[in-house]
């Protein structure tokens, strides 16, 4: 019975990695820049969902649809205002001047908020459902199904809407993009708005599981990094396949050899797909 | 002529009104002790290093409003000198001596943490500055046989030790216990003094792991937990963990009879947002704002010192801000009975001290520790943390279960 428990928490957390890194994949698959803001957004969206919650009693269910149009305008014009005139700089200049913004963003919230821990606490709390002994906590249930959600938007957005063909053809390739007639600049603005987005929905997500922090938010960053490693960048269901791998990885860890080296079990993994898979599992060979 | 004679007569004015000036901004220079405290401000440990200013402030204007410290009859301000190490332990090594060599500081507070105050403890001994370490409770950081270094915590094996004594004597039917530490240096001390606790008083040790700084997840190991029934869970950590723990306990359906984390139950911020969740949380810490003490300090009772520090920060303090607090009340108690900022002569009225004060009694032990505190054992029953040890504050029974 242990092992379908640590089976079952690994797979709702897997899809929460996933929902955590899916933003952050898609900006560096597209734009090919290491967002290092990620980790903040995503802590900026759960202090959105906690605020909501506790002065106006708005669900984070409905906190999701105020995140995702409210981080989109903040990425589209981040991206626009700033990082856009470093585009086409090598990494290390996007990623210096992410690292930037990220200080910046982290250090208000510091301030703002302070780095006390807060909690969003449902009234009433919404209990788990269990079956043969296996519990599941309903928040993380619903967290994951809006995860596996917004993973299925984004997917959709990139297969079916002409924005996202436009978006998966710059990822391709910029030039021959902008030789058909794709105005790539406004296709980098949509996306860093889009994963800004993903990032600020993912937070809210988070809010009702993990404590509020702008401490966080590093901790957020790593897992994303990894997932993306595994996964696969810029690839969809690689960030599901990643998230899922990672967390399975740290539940079965945890389980046999202790929880102070699970972290170091899923880094080792991470230098072993850099070495052997560098495309990740669903990732593209060749693809910056 | 009149005219040069009146410039003159003017110059000379100005000369001895700018020697009056000059010899007068003297005196208050003189008139003034300074405290050097190297302190973490940015970085992981900022937090903990705004409460340990907080703390230092409160003093220092509380010491300020009477006038400042009384030496030999003459009053002298407190000013406290702030570095920031950056929360670099190697920094803090070479702000405490830059404290002591450029800023001429008269005495000490140590860096943050038992490391930190380890480290910075070998310049203040070479210089002989009197140094107190409000936050700093490994045996370690007094076992080098050093003079001029104290301390406000007493060793970790004072929080395990009486927690176990209570869980032995009112639950009866506790016999497993897991602990889960976090592995960093004062979570993962706690937990091994609990084990040794537990084991010296027959209990069973199921379970005792540590997990990685900033796990973010604890499931797998709540889950293997909860398989091997312990009717006593011990968790260490700081509030997100323990927040974290208890979220994903409550998650699991996990129960015991006796839930205890430390350090998250003795702070605010821990019982606000645990809520409901936070009940009959068992925890120890050196000190609690609920303490009833009469001391000789400047802050007297623990009472006007909970009042004075809401009034300026609007929240309660915790054991890491009145450690801060005391630390500087204990250096002013020492210097105005040693009449004398001699560092030699204040080094020797701490090391004599034998005084209740707000946080407790203080009396430091052969190698500069306290060793005259008992910290209180707390529940958190009814949304407050309630002192159930020692008996000279206790204010409620222990109660068992957790859900």
């Amino acid at each position: 019975m242990l092992a379908a428990q640590v089976l079952i928490n690994a797979l709702v957390l897997g899809c929460l990695y996933a929902c955590i890194a899916i933003g952050f994949s898609l900006v560096w698959g597209v734009l090919n820049v290491i967002n290092l803001i990620h980790g903040s957004f995503i802590v900026l969206g759960a202090y959105l969902a906690w605020g909501l919650y506790q002065s106006l009693h708005i669900s984070p269910w409905y906190a999701l649809g105020i995140a995702a149009p409210a981080f989109f305008v903040l990425g589209y014009v981040i991206q626009r205002l700033i990082l856009n005139r470093v585009i086409t700089a090598p990494v290390l200049v996007t990623l210096t001047l992410t690292f930037g913004l990220d200080l910046i963003l982290n250090n208000a919230m510091i301030y703002y908020f302070k780095a006390d821990y807060r909690k969003l606490t449902l009234t009433p709390p919404m209990g788990s459902v269990s079956l043969f002994d296996v519990v599941v906590p309903i928040d993380r249930l619903i967290a994951t199904a809006s995860a596996l959600a917004l993973t299925g938007i984004l997917y959709l957005i990139l297969r079916r809407l002409r924005v996202g063909r436009a978006i998966i053809a710059v990822r391709l390739d910029r030039d021959a993009a902008r030789l058909m007639g794709v105005d790539v600049n406004s296709i980098y603005a949509i996306a860093f708005g889009l994963g800004a987005a993903l990032a600020g929905c993912a937070g809210v997500l988070m809010a009702l599981i993990f404590p509020i922090s702008p401490l966080t938010s590093t901790a957020y960053l790593g897992k994303a990094f990894v997932v993306c490693v595994l996964g696969g960048l810029g690839s969809v269901s690689g960030a599901l396949a990643g998230g899922i791998l990672l967390a399975l990885i740290e539940g079965i860890g945890s389980a046999l050899i202790g929880p102070a080296h699970a972290t170091t079990l899923s880094f080792a993994l991470l230098i072993v797909f850099l070495i052997v898979r560098p495309q990740g599992l669903l990732g593209r060979k060749g693809f910056e | 002529m009149t005219r040069s004679r009146l410039t003159s007569r003017r110059l000379n004015s100005l000369l001895l009104a700018a020697c009056l000036g000059l010899s007068a901004s003297a005196a208050l220079a003189q008139d003034v002790v300074k405290f050097g405290a190297p302190l973490p401000l940015t970085g992981p440990l900022a937090p903990e290093a705004i409460k340990q200013q907080q703390g230092y402030d409160l003093w220092a204007e509380q010491a300020n409003k009477a006038g400042g410290i009384s030496v030999g009859g003459k009053k002298y301000k407190v000013e406290i000198v702030y570095a920031d190490y950056q929360s670099n332990t190697p920094r803090a090594v070479q702000t405490t001596e830059q404290m002591i060599t450029q800023n001429n500081v008269n005495f000490l507070f140590s860096p943050f943490g038992s490391g930190a105050a380890k480290a910075g403890s070998s310049v203040s001994e070479k210089y002989k500055v009197p140094t107190i370490a409000s936050t700093a409770s490994s045996a370690q950081v007094y076992d080098q046989g050093y003079k001029y270094l104290f301390g406000t915590f007493t060793p970790n094996d004072t929080l395990t030790t009486p927690l176990t004594q209570i869980v032995k004597a009112k639950a009866t039917d506790v016999k497993k216990v897991a602990i889960l530490a976090r592995n960093d240096l004062f979570p993962l001390a706690i937990a091994q003094e609990m084990e040794k606790s537990a084991k010296a008083n027959g209990l069973e040790v199921v379970y005792s792991e540590k997990y990685a700084i900033n796990t973010l997840d604890h499931s797998a190991t709540l889950s293997q937990i909860k398989s091997l029934a312990p009717q006593w869970i011990f968790v260490t950590g700081y509030i997100n963990d323990l927040l974290l723990v208890r979220k994903q306990m409550a998650d699991q359906q996990i129960k015991a009879g006796v839930l205890t984390m430390i350090a998250g139950p003795a702070y605010q911020e821990f019982i606000d947002a645990a809520g409901a969740s936070g009940e009959n949380i068992t925890s120890a810490a050196w000190w609690h704002p609920a303490a009833q003490y009469s001391g000789k300090d400047i802050f007297g009772t623990t009472a006007n010192y909970v009042k004075l520090f809401r009034d300026k920060y609007k929240s309660d303090p915790d054991y890491a801000q009145a450690s801060a607090s005391v630390s500087g009340a204990l250096f002013q108690m020492a210097i105005e009975r040693a009449g004398s900022l001699d560092r030699d002569k204040v080094r020797d009225e701490l090391a004599r001290m034998n005084e209740m004060t707000f946080w407790g009694p203080v009396k430091f032990g052969p190698t500069g520790q306290i060793d005259s505190l008992e910290p209180p054992v707390l529940q958190l029953q009814g949304g407050k943390a309630v002192v159930l040890s020692p008996a000279l504050i206790k204010q409620g029974e222990f109660r068992l279960g957790v859900n």
